[in-house]
């Protein structure tokens, strides 16, 4: 099938084309973006995170003509700011601004994409944040995101997706100004470039647009060939042993299915099913949180989703050509950490095995139809999601979905379950303390009885026996303990 | 889920004539009373299709007032979602899904809020469920009791964070008797106890979930006269309680209080300054005054931030602020180092910043551009029905009506910078003030360099 794109504007020059996305409305506030769609899957092997500091550099330091200090007394009174998301194949810059301060705005939204003053002092703080951004919040103040980048980068190991896209703190380490200049002048290019402008803008605003950022050289940079992830030939786990109260787990493995593949929608709707973001009613969630009490919630994924614990929806342009399937099983008490991870192994093979039944098909396409108007209700979103749809070649996504969604079956979507999804050559990851005797434990097939606070139906304890016996199949040679100071090392 | 609120006052609307007698909030509003005591606010808006509920109950973590409970008005946002007989949770939550809609709730110090977003062809849907649960929630207490096991997850969740660590000692150093004492959260050991407390859990519910602690916000796509039509179908018949807490008084503080929190695991040290405020305020200058001294003295805009973190780089994060609370509470300034050493050092860099204040006046142009960024801060938040209902909600939570928010932005409009001095001089000092360090294992940080 081939879609129109009329949102697109392809700006010819010379030889490159500017990509341009625009969504003009009456609102008094003007939104951009800047979309380079290479990632951190092309820094250098040596150097993981110089897309990231690159990116975080230009929009945390000054220009040419302003110092870091001049930009933020200037940015202040607008409330305005640029904000930079750097991931494996886009690094995006994010600003907006209300009408009335719409040129002053855009002359530093351009100068600082632009014409960066690369003053050492700036490097300095940026890489500063960058390894503590490691060292400090990722491995010390949020045991999920750890867990889950974790997993990701044990999936990926050995591919151009093998390292977080914040890099490692030796390799940040390693990153000088010079490379990062290098960078910008290799990868800043137009045809890696895709460029949004939503809100009640003037066309003379657009017209500028094409203009300046055409200064930008037309070549393509350097961009690595995706490379498959390792074939998983058995159930591993990863134990990041860390002073902390309870035990966090994610667990997953690579699938080819991203945005623009044929079962994308079928699987979307069974991912949604079993455990749709932060949301009750999930599969996951009721079974582990509501009836078991196990947790704060349990949910499932197709695409990557960083900062969840903070966020109600995906935030746009984290596209990726390989995406995993995973789940996120929020901070358990210790005594229960191996009937909570039999739990959703069990849960995930009966999806598999059972499909998912007529009812919560209905119920889970009904919610997908009308939910995905509110992923894209405001300007900001909208442009986004535009943007992510010219990188997968599809319609703008709610039309995307909505009409796979019209004609997708029951039958449709278990297929794809059972094409796509498996219960077994799992990647799993806990992040716990005594990472030894979790690893104790949980190789071997021992039983693992709850012991409830209050009386279960009878359904829930018949239920019970078999998943406290439900096989892990974990070896002790399948399970490593990682101290947390080696991880992003 | 508990909200955390760092950013205090905030947000703003359309023209922007600088010095205009126009009210800040650009939305044409009504707002009636049930004869109930229940109140509605309802916001049409020019975005399309979509309609937004905030439901926001007078009831957060400052009603818990008495020993043993603290955490209850968070039990019982989640307690909300389990259901009715009319509909249990199953059916709850396959209706919310059916309509698409986003739905969730949060928990603060001072309130509860439940909000949903769909289409608005499900307003009547909405409405109706929302009322039913309001009046008719059902639990058994085993049902309970496996909820507050969802609470102790949560809990944990948030426990892997320093941050929150020193949140806790902060209040718990700088409090006596305000139920500030005790963090949205509440105590572990009374989040450990929960799973007895099924009979004081019903006596909560038959206190606070009453029309005259409850608003319901809706704005959207939607018309004034059929929302009222619906609310008074559903909510008519809901009963007015009695109950009236007695909010325990804070003491005055006659001397400067310190704290120290030991943290497991490697952590750039942090360092928190936390001062005796009033309560929020719009009739007098002094709360927004608080705001602007806290955007002057502590933004990233502020020479201290230049200083600490852009220039000298000793620090990585510096914040301030007073978040807008319905009893007196804490201006706090939070401050996170890249060196143990240092933390002496920016702790002082603050203390003589604050003196700075007291002893001068602002400099005029930089209390306008204040003044300025929190107009277009406002505007630029309001983007979607639902950030507008969001927003709404912090100052319905206050006063019960949006004209908090017009109230609030007129006193900014008016403030001097002897207003600015004047707040500085009489609630930033030493014997107001508790001091909260947290380091980790190492004495070198776990961070850069």
């Amino acid at each position: 099938m081939r879609f129109l794109i009329p949102f697109l504007l392809l700006v010819s020059g010379a030889a490159a084309q500017l990509r341009v996305v625009t969504l003009p409305g009456k609102s008094p506030l003007v939104t951009f973006r800047f979309v380079l769609t290479a990632g951190s899957a092309v820094d250098p092997v040596d150097k993981p995170g110089l897309a990231y500091l690159t990116a975080m550099l230009l929009a945390n330091g000054g220009t040419r003509e302003m110092t870091h200090k001049q930009i933020a007394g200037a940015m202040f009174p607008m409330a305005a700011s640029v904000g930079a998301q750097v991931d494996q194949e886009m690094c995006t810059f994010a600003g907006a601004t209300h009408v009335d301060n719409l040129n002053e705005y855009y002359k530093l939204w351009r100068a600082m994409l632009l014409d960066p003053g690369w003053r050492e002092d700036d490097f300095r703080r940026v890489k500063d944040d960058a390894i503590n951004a490691l060292k400090v919040g990722l491995r010390g103040n949020n045991d999920e995101e750890l867990a889950k980048e974790v997993l990701y980068q044990n999936i990926y190991r050995g591919t151009p997706y093998g390292h977080y896209p914040g890099g490692t703190v030796s390799g940040l380490e390693s990153i000088t100004l010079d490379d990062v200049k290098r960078f910008y002048r290799t990868q800043y290019s137009q045809s890696n470039l895709i460029l949004g402008l939503a809100g009640g803008y003037p066309e003379s605003l657009l017209e500028n647009l094409k203009k300046d950022f055409r200064k930008l050289p037309e070549g393509a940079g350097f961009r690595p060939r995706p490379k498959l992830p390792a074939l998983i030939e058995a159930t591993r786990m990863v134990i990041v042993d860390k002073d902390t109260r309870s035990v966090a787990y994610s667990i997953g493995f690579p699938t080819p299915v991203t945005r623009n593949h044929p079962d994308y929608p079928a699987l979307l709707l069974a991912t949604s099913y079993l455990g749709q973001h932060r949301t009750s009613g999930g599969v996951l969630y009721d079974e582990m949180r509501e009836k078991r009490g196990l947790n704060y919630g349990d949910y499932a994924y197709i695409e990557y989703f960083p900062r969840g614990m903070f966020l109600m929806e995906p935030p746009p342009n984290l596209a990726r050509r390989s995406q995993i399937f995973q789940l996120w099983i929020r901070p358990v008490e210790p005594p229960t950490a191996k009937f909570a991870l039999r739990l959703a192994i069990y849960e995930l093979n009966k999806l598999i095995r059972e499909g998912v039944p007529q009812d919560g098909f209905a119920r889970t396409r009904d919610f997908l139809v009308k939910y995905v108007n509110l992923l894209t209700r405001t300007k900001r979103a909208e442009l986004g999601y535009a943007i992510d749809s010219i990188y997968f070649t599809i319609p703008r996504y709610n039309e995307y979905l909505k009409t796979a969604l019209a004609s997708l079956t029951r039958d449709d979507v278990n297929r794809a379950v059972r094409r796509n999804l498996r219960p077994n050559r799992l990647i799993i990851v806990a992040v716990a303390k005594n990472g030894e005797e979790l690893k104790r434990q949980l190789a071997g097939d021992d039983p693992s009885p709850m012991i409830y606070n209050s009386p279960k139906p009878a359904a829930i304890a018949e239920e019970d026996k078999i998943v406290e016996k439900y096989p892990l199949r974990l070896r002790p040679d399948d399970i490593k303990v990682v101290p947390v100071k080696d991880v992003f090392q | 889920m508990v909200l955390k609120l760092l950013i205090f006052g905030c947000l703003a609307a359309a023209a922007f004539a600088a010095q205009a007698p126009q009210k800040i909030f650009p939305y044409s509003y009504s707002q009636q009373d049930l004869s109930n005591g229940l109140r509605l606010i309802a916001v049409p808006t020019d975005y399309p299709n979509i309609v937004a509920i905030y439901i926001v109950v007078q009831t957060g973590s400052r009603n818990e007032i008495e020993p043993g409970h603290t955490g209850f008005a968070h039990l019982f946002e989640h307690l909300m979602f389990k259901g009715t007989e009319k509909f249990p949770a199953e059916k709850y939550n396959d209706t919310l899904k059916r309509l698409g809609a986003a739905s969730n709730a949060f928990t603060s110090d001072d309130f509860t809020c439940y909000y949903t977003t769909f289409s608005k062809e499900d307003l009547g849907t909405v409405l109706m469920m929302e009322a039913d649960r309001f009046q008719n929630l059902q639990y058994s207490e085993p049902e309970f009791k496996t909820e507050t096991l969802a609470v102790l997850g949560e809990y944990n969740k948030n426990s892997s964070s320093p941050f929150q660590k020193l949140q806790e000692a902060l209040g718990d150093t700088a409090f006596d008797q305000s139920a500030y004492k005790h963090t949205t959260m509440g105590f572990l050991k009374d989040i450990r106890d929960m799973p007895n407390q099924y009979g004081y859990s019903r006596n909560f519910f038959e206190r606070y979930y009453r029309p005259e602690y409850t608003t319901i916000i809706v704005v959207g796509d939607v018309r004034t006269k059929p929302a009222r039509e619906l609310v008074d179908k559903y909510w008519g018949a809901w009963k007015r309680g009695e109950y009236k807490p007695a909010i325990p008084v804070e003491p005055p503080q006659r001397e400067p209080r310190a704290n120290h929190v030991d943290w497991p695991s490697p952590t750039l040290p942090i360092v928190a300054l936390g001062y005796k405020a009033p309560a929020y305020d719009d009739s007098t200058s002094e709360s927004a005054a608080l705001d602007a001294l806290a955007f002057l003295a502590f933004s990233a805009n502020s020479d201290l931030y230049q200083k600490l973190v852009v220039e000298e780089q000793k620090a990585d994060v510096l914040s301030g602020g007073l978040p807008d609370h319905v009893d007196p509470a804490l201006f706090q300034v939070t401050a996170r180092v890249k060196k143990r050493d240092d933390l002496d050092y920016v702790r002082d860099r603050i203390l003589e910043t604050i003196k700075d204040f007291q002893n001068r006046p602002v400099d005029a142009a930089r209390l306008d551009t204040v003044r300025k960024h929190l107009r277009y801060s406002l505007a630029m938040r309001m983007d979607s029905s639902d950030s507008i209902a969001g927003i709404l909600a912090n100052y319905v939570a206050l006063r019960r009506t949006p004209e908090t928010l017009n109230k609030l932005y007129e006193q900014y409009a008016q403030l001097t910078p002897e207003d600015v001095q004047k707040v500085a001089a009489k609630y930033l000092v030493e014997s107001g003030r508790t001091i909260v360090t947290l380091t980790g294992p190492s004495p070198d940080s776990g961070g850069a360099r």
